[in-house]
């Protein structure tokens, strides 16, 4: 069931009302004066439909910072018992270029060696997604990595537009969503075609670019793999995580248990872990297996638009720019992918 | 009313990705001062189905979890064995367990060595302090399977004498007259009389031939297996002929963590054993 309705402002917030009631909520909310956060919202008055970016990105519905794998049991008997969460929310407000993250976490905690991981498909399947279109500020570079259209994995799209908001039914769960919404009627030709410019309008707003042909990327970074670029990069690095753990597409994770203070029981967890902290590759010995942090900086960059874009297909970046925003050392991601990119233009010339 | 997660996902059956089945160690002895083997029963006396160089994930709660190879023939299945060296807090807490306790244990992971590459060939094994263990597994399946096989050469190079592993078996094994084992030391102490320096010292002691050959090796540092794998080359055994079995950092075993990842591959799923010819495309494997 597809088709475009039209939801005025007033509805909107009268219609998240409605959902809060029904079901739990995560919404990009305003925290400081330029930052917003995706949260879970009680009151709907919180959420900030307009934002640019948020700090983390909205990955945490589906693979939290840190989630419960097991709940265990030391005596009278060792055992232990999977920790599924599958209590259902509806995720509203997110950007196209996070829809193609969720898209490629699927792929990653799903399909990717055979193995589906049933923790995020519990918390993916409880899950209905609203995405809302959005405009790009000065970092976002979905427009050069195919990401600004994405409305694969919406169950319904907002499209702003005058006097309220576009709305895509995209899935059964988003018809029976938008069901819930006050003032729904069909779009009229004019407001349809209105919506139908905020492609234009997202290329001529995202003035970071990429360059070369994206088909290109791989072939062309792993052969600057003994670039100074890394070395150069590595040396503004502090190796402190940030750019991991605001990424989108991350979801390199670390294991842990904590047992309770009787010591009769505890829990397994994981936590996000970033290919960049120093110890990430360490084994017994002790051997580092990328102690040197060129060589993390390069796993970053190659990770991305090498070897996990071979095996998905696409760059395994959406082009939210949150790494480039967040970094503490201010290292651009597009600026040294960018002069990698370059380093193999001169050479073929 | 169906999301936009795809249908198609079956999720109960998996739930158990990460959770660990009881097993029970049903003996366990020490070997050396830092190396300890548990013989190891799955509940029901289930099978672990594994084939040599795989590895499974063992747990204990409340320290963790960590892969360790199978160090036991695949031929033998009613039990399964692991030798665990002493490194770290859950090796620690692992030594300490008896006949009677429970280990959680997950897999069997990996792809194992290439056993029907090996069939009728020569097998050059070459081991490096506990690298010893897994290489076991293989040399075991050979001799239970002798004529399936053709000669089998053991390199074997420790530390000290006092850190051979399996010694009495090393003995056994030099029984077969279609198999020549050799061990060297980095340190020899008073009465040694074997040879002293790394395991590639032990190269020219032996006859190879290069064609009908098959290498399975692990040997500790990235250093070692460079300067096993130019002396094979030397030698002139072929690529495609030679298997490392490589050692990383894994918290999850099934291609998710990211922590093993080499280049484009996971040594939890696509290795850990790979071949010279794989290993020469990916920069950081050696």
């Amino acid at each position: 069931m597809t088709g475009t309705a039209f939801l005025t402002e007033s509805g909107l917030s009268d219609w998240l009302v409605r959902l809060a009631r029904q079901t739990r909520l995560m919404a990009p909310t305003k925290r400081g004066r330029r930052s917003f956060a995706f949260a879970w919202v009680d009151d709907p008055r919180e959420v900030a439909i307009d934002y640019v970016r948020t700090i983390l990105p909205p990955k945490q519905a589906f693979l939290p910072a840190r989630e419960k794998l097991l709940d265990f049991r030391l005596r009278p008997v060792q055992e232990s018992t999977p920790a599924i969460e599958d209590e259902p929310f509806v995720l509203f407000g997110i950007h196209p270029c996070d829809l193609a993250a969720v898209g490629q976490l699927d792929w990653a905690m799903t399909s990717r060696h055979s193995v589906p991981d049933p923790h995020y498909i519990a918390r993916r399947k409880a899950g209905a997604i609203i995405g809302v279109e959005c405009q790009p500020d000065e970092y976002c570079f979905c427009t050069s990595v195919g990401t600004s259209g994405t409305r694969e994995g919406a169950d319904l799209f907002l499209t702003p537009a005058k006097g309220g908001f576009l709305a895509e039914v995209l899935t059964p769960r988003g018809e029976e969503l938008l069901q819930a919404a006050p003032s729904v009627r069909d779009a009229s030709p004019e407001e349809r075609a209105a919506g139908e410019g905020w492609a234009d309008e997202k290329q001529k707003r995202c003035t970071c670019r990429l360059v070369g042909e994206m088909a290109e990327w791989p072939d062309r970074l792993e052969a600057r793999y003994e670039s100074e670029v890394w070395d150069r990069t590595a040396g503004r690095c502090y190796s402190c995580g940030t750019c991991t753990n605001v990424c989108p597409t991350c979801f390199c994770f670390d294991v842990w248990d904590e047992v309770n203070i009787g010591l009769t029981a505890g829990t397994r967890q994981r936590r996000y872990d970033s290919c960049q902290l120093q110890d990430f590759a360490l084994v017994a010995g002790p051997h580092n297996f990328r102690g040197e942090r060129t060589d993390r900086v390069r796993h970053r960059w190659l990770r991305k638009f090498v070897y996990l874009m071979r095996e998905y297909g696409k760059p395994f970046c959406v082009g939210c720019g949150r790494c480039t925003t967040a970094c503490t050392a201010d290292i651009s991601l597009t600026d040294v992918l960018n002069a990698a990119l370059a380093e193999t233009e001169e050479s073929a010339s | 009313m169906s999301g936009s997660a795809p249908a198609s996902w079956s999720r109960p059956a998996e739930d158990q990705l990460y959770q660990p089945e009881m097993a029970e160690i049903v003996a366990t002895r020490s070997l050396t001062d830092s190396d300890r083997l548990f013989e190891i029963q799955l509940p029901g006396g289930k099978e672990l189905g594994q084939t040599a160089g795989q590895f499974v994930q063992v747990s204990l709660f409340g320290f963790g979890e960590a892969p360790i190879s199978v160090c036991s023939s695949p031929v033998r299945t009613d039990s399964f064995e692991l030798c665990v060296r002493k490194v770290g807090g859950l090796t620690a807490a692992l030594h300490s367990l008896r006949e009677g306790d429970k280990v959680g244990i997950r897999g069997p992971y990996g792809n194992g060595f290439p056993l029907d590459c090996m069939e009728k060939m020569d097998c050059l094994v070459v081991a490096g302090g506990i690298g010893l263990a897994p290489l076991r597994s293989v040399i075991q399946t050979i001799l239970a399977r002798r004529d399936v096989y053709g000669r089998m050469i053991v390199l074997y190079g420790t530390r000290s004498p006092n850190d051979i592993l399996f010694a009495d078996e090393i003995a056994e094994w030099q029984e077969d007259p279609a198999s020549q084992i050799l061990v060297t030391v980095d340190h020899p102490t008073e009465g040694w009389e074997g040879n002293v320096g790394v395991v590639t010292t032990l190269f020219p002691k032996v006859e190879i031939d290069p064609a009908n050959t098959v290498v399975v090796a692990l040997v500790g540092p990235p250093v070692m297996y460079r300067s096993v794998l130019s002396d094979l080359t030397e030698i002139g055994v072929p690529d495609q002929q030679i298997f490392f079995s490589l050692e990383r950092r894994m918290e999850c075993g099934v291609g998710k963590c990211g922590h093993c990842q080499i280049d484009d591959r996971c040594v939890c799923v696509d290795g850990p054993v790979f071949s010279a010819t794989d290993l020469k495309h990916m920069h950081e494997s050696i």
